[in-house]
């Protein structure tokens, strides 16, 4: 289990991070999100052991992060963290070696992952040989090469298509059912809305969200109600407690400020015709999200 | 810990090494040295006229042909001029001897000397040619003649053979110097050039290689983000050691091999007769005394006494310098940061560099033999210095334990500004930064 504790880190005068606490258990997918700058990266790089935080205590499994445990920790980082003139065997031979690994292991865990990630022709290329998605595959491996009991992977779909995407999760939740911790940060909140169970929003350092993402949502008392039928938009926005009415293709998103209006708008819109659907839905993670975080600018 | 540190510096040795153009380089090295301890051989083999001998044809009147060609031939030993002569006697007319100098192919090499009676003073001689002698060979050939002439003076006068004889002998010569250095000056001059070949050339190349070398290394894993990674699994210290281990052991590898290919031209060109070959070939007998004045000018034996301190202290400069490129690589973002940053280190190489080629016209400098205690300077100037006897080796060692201690130093203040800037990639308050991580311990 991951333990964040009251962390603070300051870079001179700068506040990066404000108090930050959190826990990852085994087999928990966390997600750590907030905007560019938000102390994301300033976080991991703390869990990891790169940087000390001013105050606060971190620790894996009641340890502090230090270089005994840190072999079994798997990091992928947000840009690119390979050294492009080695090939793809080179690479993953010596980060796996600085993982505490054997050369036997590591090539065999290697080629499972090539096969996994149908990259086996590459072994031998070099990295700036390949393209931006299977260089991101090749640090994706060098990150779980050690079956990591914690992983850390800040923005793993960056680059990729969307079918790499679906196989990268995949491989995520295989650590999440052999027990590992994941800690991951994404800018694409569907990725985390899929398969994140709980979460932390930063802004400017300091946790404005924190929570199993469906309480987050279940206590966030902004609704959707999905309509579709022969509706006056007009009426709708007149209705309080709206406050906004989106429309495509199908239907129409009726935003409203609390549950508490779902009934007035249901008594407005009985009276119309050909009413098929009439649906109240959670906000999207990526609502919640922008509200905060601009809720969080606003104060 | 320690099988990740030995796994990173392997891995930054097979980086180095195992690559083509190691091994390419290496193999042209080899061949250069090769080739330029056996230069003389490679232009002979190419072909051209090499023999630089002159034919002096003397067209004799008188009958003095045999007495010229004996001491014509002392005088040129005497001299040790670097043309060979050959004395023969005219077997055409003299229209026709001439006639044969203006040939193309004699003109450089033929000269055609007439020596006739004449009874106010015994003789007179033409010495023809097709372009102007040089100044010695006409003053050899006048020289023999007068020589001559004073010879039949003799003989006419009634003095007998054997006071001719030892009239004729030359006196024997002993030069003796009393000013010691000025007897030195030839051996010291040797050793100064030995001593350039030998140490500073090479180190000054490797130094500069190995600033280079290590700095790109550090750089490449940084701007790749690489240094995350690697940071997160072994700590600064361990990675800092490593490649001032490995670029150290590069270094050394690289003189020994070096080394090597001197021992292998040296040996082919004694497999292939050493200096008795082409001795016609001016550069050759020099290069042979060269070796002689080598051997009798004692610099075998003082390297030897020195060398166990001469291999400290260069085997600690290597380190301190790179330990420097490694400081300054990791708080640089960028190949192009650290070029601009290192120039104050090439300086410095560059120093000693000059230092130690103006040694030996500056002998007794204190600026200079101050300057040979100074680190990052001293390991060129000290042993060169100590080489030409400028310094003691006590000085020599006092100038490694002062490296040393420097080394010692710059490695513990070093590893803190490293530790900071491995993972700083903004080149903002740079210098700032890099004196706070100074006192953070």
């Amino acid at each position: 289990m991951l333990k964040v504790e009251n962390v603070t880190k300051y870079y001179g005068d700068n506040l990066a991070v404000d108090n930050l606490s959190f826990e990852v258990q085994d087999g928990e997918i966390f997600g750590l999100l907030g905007v560019n700058g938000a102390g994301k990266t300033t976080t991991f790089r703390m869990i990891i052991g790169l940087l000390n935080p001013t105050s606060g205590k971190i620790t894996l499994n009641g340890s502090p992060i230090n270089y005994d445990v840190t072999d079994s920790i798997g990091f992928l980082t947000e840009e690119r963290s390979l050294l492009t003139k080695m090939t793809v065997k080179e690479q993953l031979i010596y980060y796996g070696t600085l993982k505490g690994m054997k050369e036997k292991d590591i090539l065999e865990r290697m080629d499972e992952w090539l096969k996994k990630f149908e990259i086996s022709e590459y072994k031998d290329r070099k990295i700036k040989e390949l393209s931006k998605g299977n260089q991101q595959k090749v640090q994706f491996i060098s990150a779980v090469i050690n079956n990591p009991k914690l992983l850390i992977l800040d923005e793993p779909f960056s680059g990729l298509d969307p079918i790499n995407v679906e196989m990268f999760m995949s491989a995520i939740k295989v650590f999440k059912e052999k027990g590992s911790s994941i800690i991951f940060s994404s800018h694409r909140m569907e990725h985390v809305e899929l398969f994140c169970e709980k979460l932390v929003i930063l802004v400017k350092g300091k946790s404005v969200l924190k929570g199993e993402l469906k309480k987050i949502k279940k206590d966030y008392r902004k609704k959707n109600i999905h309509i579709k039928g022969d509706v006056d938009e007009e009426i709708l926005k007149k209705i309080e407690g709206v406050v906004s009415v989106e429309k495509n293709a199908e239907e129409y998103i009726v935003k409203i400020e609390s549950d508490d209006y779902i009934d007035d708008v249901f008594d407005k819109i009985k009276k119309s015709k050909h009413i098929t659907k009439f649906s109240v839905e959670d906000p999207t993670l990526n609502e919640i999200f922008l509200s905060k975080v601009g809720e969080a600018y606003e104060n | 810990m320690k099988t990740k540190c030995k796994f990173l510096i392997k891995q930054s040795l097979n980086k180095k090494i195992n690559t083509k153009s190691f091994k390419i380089v290496n193999v042209l090295l080899c061949l250069l040295l090769i080739g330029l301890s056996n230069m003389d051989r490679i232009v002979a083999f190419f072909g051209g006229d090499f023999a630089n001998e002159v034919t002096i044809v003397v067209k004799d009147d008188v009958g003095v042909a045999q007495s010229f060609k004996t001491l014509f031939e002392e005088n040129v030993k005497l001299l040790q001029d670097s043309k060979s002569f050959k004395i023969e006697e005219a077997d055409e007319t003299l229209d026709k001897e001439i006639e044969e100098m203006n040939l193309e192919e004699n003109r450089e090499k033929r000269i055609v000397l007439h020596i006739e009676n004449d009874d106010a003073n015994y003789l007179k001689v033409n010495i023809i040619s097709y372009d102007e002698n040089s100044t010695v060979t006409n003053q050899m050939i006048i020289s023999t003649l007068n020589t001559i002439k004073y010879n039949m003076a003799a003989v006419a006068n009634g003095i007998t053979p054997e006071i001719l004889d030892s009239l004729s002998t030359p006196i024997e010569t002993k030069i003796t110097l009393t000013n010691e250095e000025a007897q030195n000056q030839n051996g010291k001059d040797v050793i100064s050039a030995i001593v350039t070949l030998v140490i500073i050339m090479p180190c000054f190349f490797l130094i500069v290689y190995l600033v280079q070398m290590i700095g790109a290394e550090v750089n490449d894993e940084k701007t790749s983000r690489g240094m995350e990674i690697i940071i997160s699994n072994v700590s600064p210290k361990v990675h800092f050691l490593s490649k001032i281990i490995a670029g150290t052991s590069f270094v050394l590898i690289q003189s020994v091999l070096i080394f090597l290919y001197g021992v292998i031209a040296i040996l082919i060109r004694q497999a292939l007769g050493g200096n008795d070959a082409i001795m016609s070939l001016d550069a050759v007998s020099k290069a042979g005394s060269l070796l002689e004045t080598v051997k009798s000018s004692g610099v075998i034996e003082t390297l030897l006494q020195g060398l166990p301190w001469i291999i400290l202290l260069l085997v600690v400069s290597f380190l301190a310098y790179a330990i420097l490129a490694g400081v300054l690589a990791s708080v640089t973002t960028s190949n192009e940061d650290f070029q601009q940053l290192q120039t104050p280190l090439m300086l410095a190489i560059m120093a000693g560099y000059y230092l130690a080629i103006i040694a030996v016209g500056f002998e007794g400098a204190v600026f200079i033999k101050v300057a040979s205690y100074i680190p990052m300077l001293s390991f060129m100037l000290s042993p060169v210095l100590f080489m030409l006897g400028q310094i003691t080796i006590w000085e020599l060692a006092i100038s490694t334990l002062i490296m040393i201690v420097f080394t010692g130093i710059i490695f513990k203040y070093g590893l803190r500004i490293y530790k900071v800037g491995i993972l700083n990639y903004s080149s903002s308050n740079l210098w700032k930064k890099m004196f706070e991580s100074i006192k953070q311990k």
